[in-house]
């Protein structure tokens, strides 16, 4: 018999966790916490927007990381670069959420969906950065070879985070300096806003840890059926077992 | 029982994929698109109303982005035209704009207008505002504007 | 409560691609993990 899932205990543990804080966010950004005095209601966006784009951050620079130990160990073992490539992959789905809520937001608040202005490029460039390296990924089916060229990248890409996260204090941008991670280290927000703020930032980054547990071992039983061909040969020998009981 | 060998099929080389490939591509020249049009509109984003005519980059004589606050008492709208006066480090410059502006607009804000300055008048054709990082409850707010005028 | 429809949209976009992501990673968790066995599992 075959364990029918990637999950384990602490899996379960952090995706019950991520719940039931989501849950708490959800809550209090709608029902709880107060409008703006001068956004209103639409800073309820914010609880979505602002975590979504620092677990892409935190994603981004785990696949750093992760492509560094693949790099320094050789490729040795492949898991530091499916932690990178599954990390990779959940940072690209928030950066993606973070560019559509924040473009909602900013229709609401600025009064337009797009800007080309600093914060918003930088953003978008980090992004179609992040597509590319995950395309580079599938090119080559050698899982080596896959490691080998996507750790660079990695590499490469994470100088982006501190151009796109510094872009509004070092040029001029529509976008609002950061509330909370600021160079004079003032927190702008009240207090039940910054508690909600920081239940979101819990609450993804659980959700995150999820992800890529999942993802990465998905991409190894991916690597492993690719490798071994056991997909076709466990099934022959099933179908022969099966075949000799009934004869 | 068949002990016959089966016939081995050829294991799979490896081999590059297409698509992922395209995808690739796509994102280098989407990046690189991006970029472009980065540095073809300007690093910084906008000019701020005393330097229109002054900076580099901000000549009054072509199509500027400017920023500036609204001022108190300013804001006039009239048969869908909009008008107002903004001000930077102590100089004014006068707004018309064809609309009602959208997102949180309003006195004593941060705006950014796009336009030219004809007769001294920056008639823009888009106006974005430009919020704080601040962020307060409306009713602490509520507080603090009884006791203090909109705009200090 | 003022421009529901965009905070709606915001928050159902969020929750519902990260929803999304969760459910097809364990789908195709559970149709990977019967066809390897579980000795090469480096996680059972």
């Amino acid at each position: 018999m075959t364990v029918g899932s990637t999950g384990t205990p602490t899996t379960r543990v952090i995706g019950a966790l991520a719940l039931l804080i989501t849950g708490w966010v959800v809550v209090s950004a709608f029902f709880i916490t107060p409008a703006d005095s001068v956004q209103g209601d639409s800073v309820r966006i914010m609880y979505a927007h602002v975590p979504t784009a620092w677990i892409a951050y935190l994603a981004f620079v785990t696949t750093a990381i992760a492509s560094g130990f693949s790099v320094a160990r050789r490729h040795r073992t492949l898991g530091f670069d499916r932690v990178a490539g599954a990390s990779a992959e959940v940072g690209v789905l928030f950066m993606a959420m973070t560019l559509i809520t924040g473009s909602l937001w900013g229709r609401l608040t600025w009064g337009t969906f797009w800007q080309w202005d600093p914060r918003l490029t930088t953003t978008l460039f980090l992004f179609v950065t992040y597509v590319g390296y995950l395309a580079v990924r599938r090119i080559d089916t050698d899982p080596r070879q896959r490691a080998s060229r996507s750790s660079v990248i990695a590499l490469l890409a994470v100088l982006e985070i501190p151009l796109v996260h510094f872009s509004v204090v070092l040029w001029r941008s529509l976008h609002q300096e950061a509330s909370v991670l600021n160079t004079d280290g003032d927190v702008r927000l009240d207090g039940l806003m910054l508690f909600t703020l920081f239940s979101g930032v819990v609450a993804f980054t659980l959700i995150f840890a999820w992800l890529v547990i999942h993802r990465q071992r998905l991409t190894t039983l991916s690597d492993l059926e690719r490798v071994v061909g056991l997909d076709a040969a466990i099934t022959a020998r099933r179908a022969e077992n099966s075949a000799g009981v009934t004869a | 029982m068949d002990l016959t060998p089966r016939e081995v099929s050829e294991a799979p080389r490896p081999r590059r994929r297409i698509l992922p490939a395209v995808v690739a591509v796509l994102a280098a020249v989407g990046g690189l698109a991006v970029v472009a049009v980065f540095l073809t509109s300007s690093i910084d984003y906008y000019c701020n109303v005393d330097e229109v005519g002054v900076r580099d980059g901000c000549a009054d004589d072509q199509r500027l982005r400017v920023q500036g606050n609204v001022d108190e008492g300013s804001l006039q709208s009239r048969a869908g035209q909009t008008s107002f006066v903004m001000s930077f480090n102590g100089v004014s410059l006068p707004v018309d704009y064809e609309g009602e502006p959208g997102g949180v607009f309003q006195e004593c804000i941060p705006v950014v207008a796009h336009g030219r300055v004809v007769d001294g008048i920056l008639v823009a054709t888009r106006i974005e505002v430009k919020h704080s990082n601040e962020y307060k409850a409306e009713n602490a707010d509520r507080l603090d504007q009884a006791e203090k005028s909109a705009c200090s | 409560m003022k421009d529901l429809g965009f905070i709606l949209a915001s928050w159902l976009i969020t929750l519902g691609s990260i929803g999304m992501l969760a459910v097809v990673t364990t789908r195709q968790a559970r149709r990977l993990s019967t066809r390897v066995p579980d000795d090469v599992k480096p996680w059972v």
